[in-house]
């Protein structure tokens, strides 16, 4: 696979506040890539000079092969963007919106009206054509977002904050239309998130704090490299499985309830847990989520 | 070209569909027609009321175009500019667009009241007086379009922007002899408005709606509609070109700056400042 996004050395300074400050990636193409981060470590900003608005401080960035800075106009033919905040025309209708889109990026009139068909269908807006923009919900607001910035079939689709300040089911309907249109169409998305589900679906992530990227991988190494498992254990003698723990080496901390245990060496603790079935009244291990894998990096937590 | 007429069309549109706006940009100038058009009695005017509504219609083109063009940055907060930022669309088709637009509708607000003025008692003797009077609404429209596109560019915030039009527009209207004739001002205010491009062009404006095109130079001092300022006396003919010259600076400053402006330190209304470094 070849590289649709690379990002060599890029930083971008406000004044003397350094946003982002020397970054290096590269996205595949084809795959969905997210950007994983709290508020304020440099993701929109990302994005916002990837899609030509912001002009660096210096590096250098392309979108399938072209510069980023010195050819816009080819660049922004290839990529659609939904923004963090709301970009529709709030005083025209869903249709008057995606006909303005059209005449943008000079897609045909005899085309414009499939198309338009196209992607209203692929969100299940297509009842909701003649609606004024102003009166539709966040949820369906997004939904005509993501319709109009692929109607002219770009190559990367960028998402800053997708699901952001949507309910929980609308988020997961969003995520059905993303995963789809990268399967169906084969589109390149980037996407900034801190919900760490949502990473999870993707493709590769990358861990970004402060300004810079901390890690980047699938999320499935991210989660190898850099968490453990973590076995809860409530036992009725917890004097006995101290013991036990102790004897093996095992690290643990003894919560309200439980003993949450890392789990090293599974054969190992599985030997425990059968010496001391007689007394555990509850077992759970939990695979490490990303959220750990950001806890460990950056000694954060990304929710707060 | 598509683009600029699709976007000259949106804003026209839009312009329509707020009827509220619409009916008041009607009611405003007639208020201010029967509160005002009894000080023009009091001068050497030969038909005030005419006078007056002259002045009206120019300041509405004025006021409407610079308003339309402004806002603009309702368009850059709401965040309906950044979709165009991104898009292969050229800035400087997007300036011509707004600014195209705000002429349309400005000039379509004068002919509108033009159109009421003439039950008042507006009437043309020549059929070339109509013709010459929207082309140059169509030509105030453009230049002042072309201030409040530049405006619009400098102010960064939009609650900062409802100030600075009222701040620009209120001084403009009334040190203009639109509403109150110059020659009532005091000394220093009339050196003021000697620098306000609209004083030419509401002089310029009413030489020809008026059509006193052949009035001789101290008739036309008389009236207000040329001015001496010291030995140098400004004619309608000069008033226009004043008024070409300022326009096509403010036409060129606006697409440029417009063309260059770094929209990422625009402040968003909803959004706190640490938003746009995130």
């Amino acid at each position: 696979m070849r590289n649709i996004i690379e990002v060599r050395n890029f930083v971008k300074k406000y004044d003397k506040f350094t946003a982002v400050d020397n970054v290096t990636f590269e996205v595949e193409e084809g795959s969905i890539f997210a950007f994983l981060g709290p508020n304020g470590a440099g993701k929109s900003t990302t994005i916002n000079t990837l899609c030509t608005i912001f002009d660096k401080t210096s590096g250098t960035l392309s979108i399938d092969g072209k510069d980023v800075s010195r050819e816009k106009d080819a660049v922004r033919s290839v990529i659609g963007v939904v923004f963090q905040e709301p970009t529709l025309d709030n005083k025209m209708t869903v249709l008057e919106n995606l006909i303005m889109h059209c005449h943008f990026y000079a897609i045909p009139k005899s085309e414009a009206t499939e198309r338009i068909q196209f992607v209203l269908n692929l969100v299940d807006m297509l009842d909701w054509k003649k609606a004024m923009v102003s009166s539709l919900s966040g949820g369906m607001k997004r939904r005509v977002e993501i319709a109009r910035a692929l109607l002219h079939y770009p190559k990367v689709l960028f998402l800053d904050e997708p699901t952001t300040g949507l309910d929980p089911q609308t988020r997961a309907h969003m995520w059905e239309y993303i995963v789809k249109l990268q399967r169906e169409k084969n589109i390149t998305i980037f996407l900034t998130t801190h919900y760490m589900e949502e990473a999870e679906i993707c493709s590769k992530v990358a861990i970004m704090d402060a300004g810079k990227i901390v890690a980047i991988d699938t999320p499935y190494h991210l989660k190898q490299q850099y968490t453990k498992d973590k076995a809860n254990i409530t036992t009725l003698d917890e004097q006995g499985l101290e013991v036990l723990l102790d004897a093996a080496g095992f690290i643990y901390k003894k919560k309200t309830g439980y003993y949450s245990i890392e789990v090293n060496d599974l054969p190992k603790l599985m030997e425990i847990i059968s010496e001391h079935k007689a007394a555990i009244t509850d077992l759970e291990i939990n695979k490490g989520t990303l959220n750990d894998v950001f806890l460990e990096i950056t000694g954060k937590d990304i929710r707060k | 070209m598509d683009i600029i007429i699709a976007l000259w069309y949106r804003n026209i549109k839009i312009f329509a569909r707020n009827r509220v706006q619409l009916i008041f940009t009607i009611i405003m100038p007639f208020f201010f027609l029967f509160v005002f058009s009894s000080v023009f009695k009091n001068q050497n005017i030969e038909n005030p009321v005419n006078y007056m509504l002259a002045g009206i219609v120019i300041t509405t083109v004025f006021q409407t175009s610079l308003t339309v063009a402004t806002s603009t940055i309702e368009d850059i907060v709401s965040g309906f500019m950044k979709e165009v930022l991104v898009s292969p669309v050229k800035r400087i088709q997007i300036a011509a667009g707004q600014l195209l637009s705000a002429a349309t509708i400005a000039t379509m607000q004068g002919i509108i009241i033009l159109f009421i003025g003439y039950f008042i008692g507006l009437k043309f003797t020549s059929w070339i007086t109509p013709i010459a009077v929207i082309g140059v609404m169509i030509m105030v429209g453009l230049v002042f379009s072309g201030l409040g596109l530049y405006i619009a560019t400098l102010v960064k915030n939009s609650q900062t922007f409802q100030v600075v039009i009222t701040a620009i527009t209120m001084p403009l209207t009334f040190l203009c002899g639109a509403y109150i004739p110059l020659s009532m001002l005091p000394k220093a205010l009339q050196y003021i408005a000697y620098l306000n491009p609209m004083t030419y062009t509401t002089a310029f404006f009413r030489t020809i709606i008026l059509e006193k095109t052949s009035l001789t130079t101290d008739q036309l001092i008389a009236e207000q509609l040329a001015f001496k300022i010291g030995n140098f006396i400004i004619t309608p003919p000069i008033s226009m070109v004043i008024v070409i010259i300022f326009g096509l600076i403010f036409l060129l400053l606006s697409t440029y700056v417009f063309s260059k402006v770094d929209f990422s330190r625009i402040n968003r209304s909803k959004s706190k400042e640490g938003d746009i470094f995130s």
